[in-house]
């Protein structure tokens, strides 16, 4: 069997999460199947990747920045890729394509009508996930519903995507499968963490509405008032990062809270170790896959009962995303009591092994094979 | 065996609401009165009253003991099933046993606070229904030849321990043995009690669906004394609920016994009628709970073992301090192994254990602040 899979990043180029999704996921499904990725030639591409990479030419001229970032009108670079896709002679023998959220979804439909292969799409997030609900862009909806309509399979990364794609875009319930993301390796072989407080609370992710900073903030308010000593750590960068900082000096006591920018994984593997907890206060966030570093690291996480991941999960500390009472009521209980931070830890680590790369590979076999 | 000795445990904790952080130094009130009110009335509706009808109509023996918690809660929110052992104890068909008032842990660590909530426990039997109890059985089958001998020091002649693979290895559960101090020993046959306790119902079960003559062919068949089924009284209608024919059962087993000539006995009886094994000694602490049978559903994680350290540094010996002892509060704050868990959530009120630890460990420091 071959799959085309129509991507939009891999490492070591990094915007969100898609890239290390795509690369860990078909670097285990290679193992299987064949596997051919297509990706705009945009950033930086390493020389040898576990599958087929074929870049495509599509006229946009990216700016390098710092940490390997690069920036580009990015519409204009989604309009062209899909229409790159035109002039594609063959797939090369694929028997199923399969794409990644809306920005390859027109490229997907074109390739299952000229080709007729089955096309399998997968939701990572929506328009509604990614705007908070907040003044959702109608003409995104709009690709995204045809998508997952012209869809012959599609695969939402938790059960709390599968009834968004159900309620939001009115897709029948039969062609959904749910297949949660995996942990990366360099998790999975830390040496057992020390449970000694830091006090230190980390948020780790794009700040951007979708993620719920703000409710961060005043829960770091909340729990400083409570047990002065704690320190936040808020790592990222995104559209509200400006308007966080303002909010953090205008309630947060100097010196209680620290920006760091945006951080690599080497860095974000330090903070997740050195933090006794981790908080993600979602407004609505498909799966995070940060909730897994986190506990995979030994750190616990507190997060929004918004959050698709913890739906299956045990071993974390939930609320819902407005209640910064509660989230911080959980935050200065982990940085408290030392018994509630090291079970939690050490059982959050046992279970968030259970989420591999190996299985999510398995499972998405099952769905080509399916369709 | 010709014998059968039914022990039934009736406890219920006064569970602790969520009690928050901001919580400490305003309010002192910590109980779920709602919670505790609810589901005593509940029980009490779908096994106490019932499950005590049945065995006085069908003429079953079992011996009971009540937890001073239960009884507490029993006369304030579903005083009917007060009256309905009141009424078990009188007829003669059971015996009245000993433990300690809050079902605590008090066995583990301090022998005088074991021997004052055993006091206070015995003192309130005797009040409620008139009975002096003679044997004893520790909260969830704790044991150990250290607290059998502490048992036998406050006068009992009797004390209850749990048949584990261990020790049923080399004595068989079903005979009534010696503690290493000296008292008659009585070991649950696991098997036996949990076929009715955990598998009555359970569709999977080769055996399923037990019946009563199918049960009492077992006993019947099985080399020994006696059998020794010790289990929740819950099990009776609140576990196992009305609507798997467990109430059917329970009063068709009499007549199944009869006919085989198997005799229904009270502990007490139990120990008259037959001759003792040897001692047994049990250094290591067991239990009947979860898996392992010791002490980690309530002391397994590092949770459980900073609460249980913090709560006895308290040690004001006064009522509400010793409310907390009782072991359910560490027990909803286990996370098990995967064969337990189920079990654990079934009983845990908050469905998570790190909610559980929060609101005891709140508590704790309110009532330190004091």
């Amino acid at each position: 069997m071959k799959v085309a899979v129509i991507g939009w990043e891999l490492p070591p180029a990094f915007s969100g999460g898609l890239g290390i999704h795509t690369f860990n996921l078909f670097g285990e499904l290679s193992k299987m199947i064949d596997v051919d990725i297509y990706v705009p030639r945009l950033g930086p591409l390493y020389d040898y990747y576990p599958f087929k990479v074929k870049a495509m030419e599509i006229g946009v001229h990216a700016k390098y920045g710092a940490y390997g970032s690069i920036s580009y009108d990015f519409y204009d670079a989604v309009e062209r890729y899909n229409r790159a896709f035109d002039k594609i002679g063959s797939i090369n023998g694929a028997d199923v394509v399969h794409c990644h959220d809306w920005i390859t979804f027109k490229a997907g439909i074109k390739i299952k009508e000229r080709f007729r292969v089955p096309l399998i799409v997968t939701v990572h997030s929506t328009e509604m996930d990614r705007s908070g609900g907040f003044y959702p862009q109608k003409w995104i909806m709009d690709i995204e519903r045809e998508g997952m309509k012209e869809a012959d399979r599609v695969i939402a990364v938790s059960h709390y995507t599968k009834r968004m794609i159900i309620d939001t875009y009115g897709i029948p319930a039969e062609k959904i499968f749910v297949v949660n993301n995996g942990v990366g390796k360099h998790f999975l072989e830390l040496p057992p963490r020390n449970y000694r407080s830091t006090g230190k609370v980390l948020y780790f992710g794009r700040i951007t509405t979708q993620k719920g900073p703000e409710f961060f903030i005043e829960a770091a308010y909340k729990a400083i008032s409570i047990y002065p000593k704690i320190k936040f750590v808020i790592a990222g960068t995104g559209d509200l990062l400006n308007k966080t900082k303002e909010e953090a000096e205008s309630t947060l006591p100097n010196g209680s809270y620290k920006f760091t920018g945006f951080i690599d994984l080497n860095e974000a593997l330090e903070l997740y170790r050195s933090s006794d907890a981790f908080v993600l206060p979602a407004v609505s966030e498909p799966f995070g896959i940060t909730v897994l570093e986190s506990m995979s690291s030994g750190t616990p996480a507190i997060i929004s009962k918004t959050t698709g991941v913890g739906e299956s999960l045990r071993n974390v500390l939930k609320a819902d995303f407005w209640d910064t009472d509660m989230i911080a009521e959980y935050i200065v209980g982990i940085v408290k009591y030392s018994g509630l931070r090291s079970t939690l830890g050490k059982e959050g680590e046992l279970e968030s092994r259970r989420f591999t790369w190996q299985r999510a590979a398995d499972e998405t076999l099952k769905v080509y094979r399916s369709a | 065996m010709k014998a059968v000795a039914m022990f039934l445990e009736v406890h219920q904790p006064r569970r602790l609401r969520r009690y928050g952080m901001r919580e400490i130094g305003h309010s002192h009130s910590y109980f779920w009165d709602d919670k505790n009110s609810e589901i005593m009335r509940r029980v009490s509706k779908k096994c106490y009253v019932p499950a005590l009808k049945a065995f006085m109509e069908s003429g079953i023996k079992a011996s009971i003991s009540l937890s001073g918690t239960f009884m507490e809660q029993a006369k304030e929110y579903a005083p009917e099933s007060m009256d309905a052992f009141r009424v078990y104890f009188k007829s003669g068909l059971s015996e009245a046993v000993a433990e300690t008032y809050y079902h605590s842990l008090a066995s583990v660590w301090s022998a005088r606070e074991f021997s004052e909530q055993v006091k206070l426990q015995v003192r309130a039997l005797n009040r409620e229904f008139g009975v002096e109890p003679e044997s004893f059985r520790n909260t969830e089958l704790i044991y150990s030849d250290k607290i059998a001998e502490a048992v036998k020091s406050m006068g009992f002649k009797r004390v209850l321990a749990e048949g584990t693979d261990y020790i049923i290895n080399q004595h068989s559960p079903n005979r009534v043995y010696r503690t290493k101090s000296g008292i008659s020993l009585f070991l649950r046959n696991y098997r036996l009690s949990d076929d009715i306790s955990f598998r009555f119902s359970n569709w999977g079960w080769a055996e399923y669906p037990l019946t009563a003559d199918k049960y009492a062919r077992w006993i019947d068949e099985t080399p020994g004394h006696v059998a020794n089924l010790f289990m929740d009284f819950e099990t009776f209608g609140e576990h196992q609920v009305a609507e798997t024919g467990i109430f059917e059962f329970i009063r068709a087993l009499p007549g199944e016994f009869r006919r085989r000539g198997i005799e229904m006995v009270t502990l007490g009886e139990a120990d008259n009628m037959f001759e003792k094994g040897p001692p047994i000694s049990i250094p290591e602490i067991t239990s009947w709970a979860d898996t392992r049978r010791d002490l980690s559903p309530w002391l397994g994680n590092e949770m459980q073992k900073q609460a249980f350290s913090e709560l006895k540094l308290i040690d004001n010996r006064n009522e509400i301090w010793r409310n907390l002892q009782t072991s359910d509060h560490l027990y909803y704050m286990s996370t098990g192994t995967s064969q337990d868990i189920v079990v654990h959530e079934y009983f845990n009120p908050y469905k998570s254990p790190y909610y559980a630890f929060l609101s005891f460990m709140n508590v704790l420091q309110d009532i330190s602040t004091q």
